[in-house]
């Protein structure tokens, strides 16, 4: 049995304050379950980070849009190819450090260590695609309307049965 | 995406706040923000960590459930830099206008 994982050993007072603010405002919730339906060594996986990673080829989040509306945040979402490593992609998040994931993206958006388990056999396959999104949306609307379903859409194309959600 | 048939579980490090908006399974980690698997060029560290997360699809086995990973950070939160270089666009508007502050906290958020 692990310690238990304090949630705010790493904010700072006004940040925990809000947490707490916001965690109080939360009503009990029906929690949607798919159970999972195939061993883990069969199962295909993909990952979602919010940390606003797209290829530097690609349309970059807005971050100009949220500093003239500091209650804006880039509502859209971009695919990552499995191949891809720091050296092809950028990351537009101003709300966290993004230097450690700039020097390694595997720190934030582990798609090489993912790989690495697929071969292993941990995972059955890492999918083609993996996604990310820029995780401070006050307004959500857009995030869970059009961004989340075509994630969706294009996870269940490739036939993913796994995603694995990691905040920035 | 749980409701559309995929299986996830979230990777936290406020696991609180996670499991308070509805996550259906969290593997908690002490770790700071902007670095969730680990610091860079630890690989070992990092495929520990995503193999432990994806492990706790394995262990739970009801919505709501929380797996506090056993993971701990080497360095203490005073020698912890997460912070962007540039404060967030919010930050600089609050300490301009205090009195919205109330707003951000209560999710009254202006059009």
């Amino acid at each position: 049995m692990s310690k238990k994982v304090d949630s705010y050993r790493y904010v700072g007072y006004f940040t925990r304050k809000l947490i707490k603010a916001w965690i109080a405002r939360e009503s009990p919730h029906e929690i949607p379950w798919t159970p999972l339906a195939k061993p883990l060594a069969d199962s295909t996986v993909a990952l979602v980070s919010t940390a606003a990673v797209a290829l530097t080829s690609d349309r970059p989040f807005d971050q100009e849009g949220e500093r003239r509306d500091p209650w804006w945040g880039d509502p859209s979402y971009r695919v990552i190819p499995n191949s891809a490593t720091e050296r092809e992609v950028s990351i537009y998040h101003l709300h966290v450090d993004p230097s450690h994931a700039e020097q390694d993206l595997n720190c934030a958006f582990p798609l090489a260590r993912l790989q690495e388990l697929a071969r292993d056999g941990v995972v059955g396959e890492s999918a083609p695609s993996h996604y990310s999104y820029m995780g401070y949306i006050l307004r959500p609307r857009v995030l869970l309307e059009e961004s989340t379903p075509a994630m969706i859409e294009r996870m269940k194309a490739e036939q993913v049965d796994v995603v694995l959600l990691v905040p920035f | 995406m749980e409701a559309a048939g995929l299986t996830t579980v979230t990777l936290s490090s406020i696991p609180e706040f996670t499991s308070s908006v509805g996550a259906p399974r969290v593997a908690a980690i002490q770790y700071p923000q902007g670095r969730p698997f680990g610091q860079p060029g630890d690989a070992d560290g990092q495929r520990n960590v995503l193999r432990a997360a994806l492990g706790v699809l394995e262990q739970l086995d009801r919505p709501g459930g929380v797996v506090d990973l056993p993971f701990e950070w080497p360095e203490p939160p005073s020698q912890v830099r997460w912070h962007p270089p540039e404060q967030p666009p919010i930050a600089k508007l609050l300490k301009r206008k205090p009195w919205l502050y109330k707003k951000f906290v209560d999710g009254d958020i202006p059009d």
